[in-house]
């Protein structure tokens, strides 16, 4: 099949961001930020629908960074510093491990807001992967790194299944520290060895569809082991992968292609795009029956609200494109 | 300079309630207006009874103009009875680092808000054109300042390269498009452009008439300097940097905080004409006094030397994210661990770790003026 869906948080509409500035200033009530959000969060479901994407997600407009939901409710895990989010001008509170790690309760259930999901259309759901959770947090209770990785990929995993009982049908894996390597050095094969083993724990006894999506950095530098990672879908940033290095492997697996910059306003042709995923798709896929997606290379909120609207649009645009062309 | 640890800030300062309503055109309430009677009495600044006179009168673009000005001898005030040796206006006159330049130049475009982090956002512009100057904007005040202060004047400059990273960069992204296979290196050729565009055209000719206009020292402040880690990224900042400098007869220094020093360090000796790194330590550093193991905040300043960077440091010994308020013993003995690090003492300035915007007025007075007497001390423990 070929399908479009966002890639993480979208940016809150201008109205909300009003809201919550003044929220911050101590001007509005919770309450009233509380409606906001239901009303954004709608209206996010909503562009998403008629930008005809096949999967929808809640936009996750709550979500203060890809980590919070997680760093606030957690048990072992306090909220730290804000450091810096990977090469952008957006910041994150660092998750700083305390004690061993449990979950308590389902806590994206409350963060994904089922209720305004529509029931005709299938459901996708975010969550960080177990690398990028360890490099991100500050470690003070577990003896290594691998440690806390199968510690979190089993939290992960309980979380998973409790979202497929609400409905979801889709949950991705969201990778960057993977392949962000500004310094040049690629990751080992040990330690892809190592991501693998923990994306099992992640997603055993579960049934529906996965993808680690990766981004900031270069995908091809995963190959081939990311080959062999047990999830449904592999997601690349097509504006930091090496394109031509990634036409020397043949993907079996399904992909789902980043080719809508989310850290750029210029809002990309369709026929531009079509015509650059025709080219790349032949040299990489070898097999029809693999799905292939289409998305913004990363979380839409790096753009203001409109950009972002426009940018779902041209990802439904260029999936239907290439779903004509594929049956036409 | 002739003393050791010449005391300086970094350039920006809370602005009063006074200025920000009254810029605004609001009516100040009593309180508001008791506020700057009473800074005006403190700091001893001539005319206040005229100038209280104005805050009772109605809106009206002189008083606001005027407003404006006052905040400006107000905060040159301040610094001066702080006892600070090199400062500005506090950046009074200015909206805010990046949307002051931005707003004044051409080929720009606000498309809204993003999120920094939580329920914080900044408002966002794209180039969307190619960079063009069209007036001075930063000549007036420096000009006000120069009129109102003997002192030593740095001047506050928003950094080319961190304009370009936060801003979205539509004009040059499009040109290229068809031109490079590779996304990457489309975006990365379109920043280069970008960059030196906004140095030949809006950076240089602002830097061109501050010298003119008889600015003797520009601060370039980059707070993304190390936001882009790469080699490949480092160079083209330092790049920017020589090119945003080259030739003009004046002294120039480099600010950049809450950054990765690491990374700097190993950059900062390619930087020309950098008469000084201004950088953030008492942010990092605990609050014991001593000059060992209690200055753990300062060990990123050895990576700078150990690198070859031979200019001379800003050494930022008041942290402005926080209240408290270093006593003058500590302010003294980190600036004698920086001692023991640099080869020559004359190459410390004593600095506050970024600009004070942040803190109240009556917080950033006591903090700037323990700075000035740990100074002193430091000096003394030094004869």
């Amino acid at each position: 099949m070929i399908g479009s869906y966002v890639t993480g948080i979208l940016p809150r509409p201008q109205e909300l961001v009003e809201l919550t500035r003044a929220y911050e200033r101590e001007k509005v009530t919770e309450k009233k930020v509380e409606i906001a959000f239901e009303d954004a969060t709608a209206k996010a479901i909503k562009v998403q629908e008629s930008a005809r994407l096949t999967y929808v997600t809640d936009g996750m407009l709550r979500w203060q960074d890809l980590l919070r939901p997680f760093t606030e409710n957690l048990e072992g895990v306090k909220a730290g510093s804000l450091a810096r989010w990977f090469n952008n001008n957006t910041f994150y509170r660092k998750p700083v491990i305390v004690d061993d790690i449990e979950l308590k309760r389902s806590i994206t259930g409350d963060i994904a807001r089922t209720k305004f999901l529509p029931k005709n259309l299938p459901w996708k759901v975010v969550l960080p992967a177990p690398y990028t959770f360890v490099r991100l947090s500050e470690n003070h209770f577990y003896k290594n790194g691998t440690e806390f990785m199968f510690k979190y990929a089993e939290v992960l995993n309980e979380e998973i299944k409790s979202l497929e009982k609400l409905g979801f049908k889709y949950v991705q894996l969201s990778d960057p520290a993977l392949v962000y390597r500004p310094f040049g050095e690629s990751i080992s094969e040990q330690e892809l060895k190592v991501v693998s083993e923990a994306l099992k724990v992640a997603v055993e006894g579960v049934s529906v569809k996965t993808c680690l999506q990766t981004f900031f950095g270069d995908f091809s530098q995963a190959l081939p082991e990311a080959l062999e990672f047990p999830v449904d879908h592999l997601g690349i940033d097509l504006y930091e992968t090496n394109v031509e290095k990634l036409k020397e492997y043949s993907l079996d697996k399904g992909v789902a292609l980043g080719l809508v910059d989310a850290r750029s306003s210029l809002v990309e042709n369709t026929d531009d795009l079509v015509k650059f995923v025709g080219e790349t798709i032949e040299s990489i896929h070898s097999s029809e029956k693999a799905d292939f997606f289409v998305c913004p290379n990363c979380d839409l909120e790096f753009l203001p609200w409109e950009r972002a609207l426009e940018k779902m649009r041209v990802v439904g645009d260029v999936a239907e494109r290439l779903g004509e062309e594929a049956h036409g | 300079m002739d003393k050791l640890f010449p005391t300086q800030e970094i350039g920006s300062l809370a602005k009063p309630v006074w200025r920000v309503k009254g810029y605004r055109g609001f009516t100040l309430s009593k309180e508001e207006i008791a506020e700057a009677a009473g800074w005006g009495r403190r700091l001893k600044i001539d005319g206040v009874d005229a100038f209280i006179k104005l805050l009772n009168e109605k809106d009206s673009p002189n008083r606001r103009k005027l407003i404006l000005e006052w905040s400006a001898k107000y905060a040159i005030r301040f610094f001066e009875t702080a006892g600070l040796d090199i400062f500005y206006d506090g950046e009074q006159w200015r909206s805010e680092m990046y949307e002051h330049i931005i707003r004044n130049a051409a080929g720009f475009e606000f498309l809204g808000h993003v999120k920094s982090f939580d329920y914080r956002y900044f408002n966002k512009a794209a180039c969307v054109n190619k960079p063009k100057y069209v007036k001075p904007f930063y000549v007036d005040e420096f000009l006000f300042t120069k009129q109102n202060t003997k002192r030593r004047i740095k001047v506050p400059f928003t950094g080319p390269y961190t304009l370009v990273d936060w801003t979205f960069n539509e004009y040059y992204e499009k040109k290229l498009t068809g031109k490079f296979k590779d996304l990457k290196r489309r975006k990365f050729e379109a920043k280069r452009e970008f960059l030196f565009d906004l140095i030949d055209e809006v950076v240089r000719p602002e830097i061109r008439n501050l010298i003119d206009s008889g600015a003797q020292w520009v601060q370039i402040d980059e707070p993304a300097a190390t936001t882009n880690p790469s080699d490949e990224e480092m160079k083209l900042f330092v790049e920017s940097f020589n090119a945003t400098v080259k030739g003009f007869d004046c002294a120039f220094s480099l600010h950049n905080c809450y950054s990765n020093y690491e990374v700097l360090a190993r950059h900062a000796c390619d930087l020309q004409d950098c008469s000084q790194l201004a950088l953030e330590f008492a942010n990092r550093d605990g609050k014991q006094t001593g000059v060992e193991n209690a200055r753990m905040g300062y060990k990123d300043l050895k990576l700078f030397e150990e690198h070859g960077f031979r200019g001379n440091y800003g050494l930022g010994i008041v942290d402005v994210h926080t209240d408290y308020v270093e006593p003058p013993e500590l302010v003294r003995d980190r600036i004698l661990y920086a001692v023991k690090t640099v080869d020559n003492p004359s190459r410390i300035f004593a600095s506050t770790d970024c600009g004070l915007r942040t803190r109240t007025w009556d917080v950033g007075f006591q903090k700037l003026r323990n700075m000035v007497l740990g100074a002193e001390m430091a000096r003394k423990a030094l004869e």
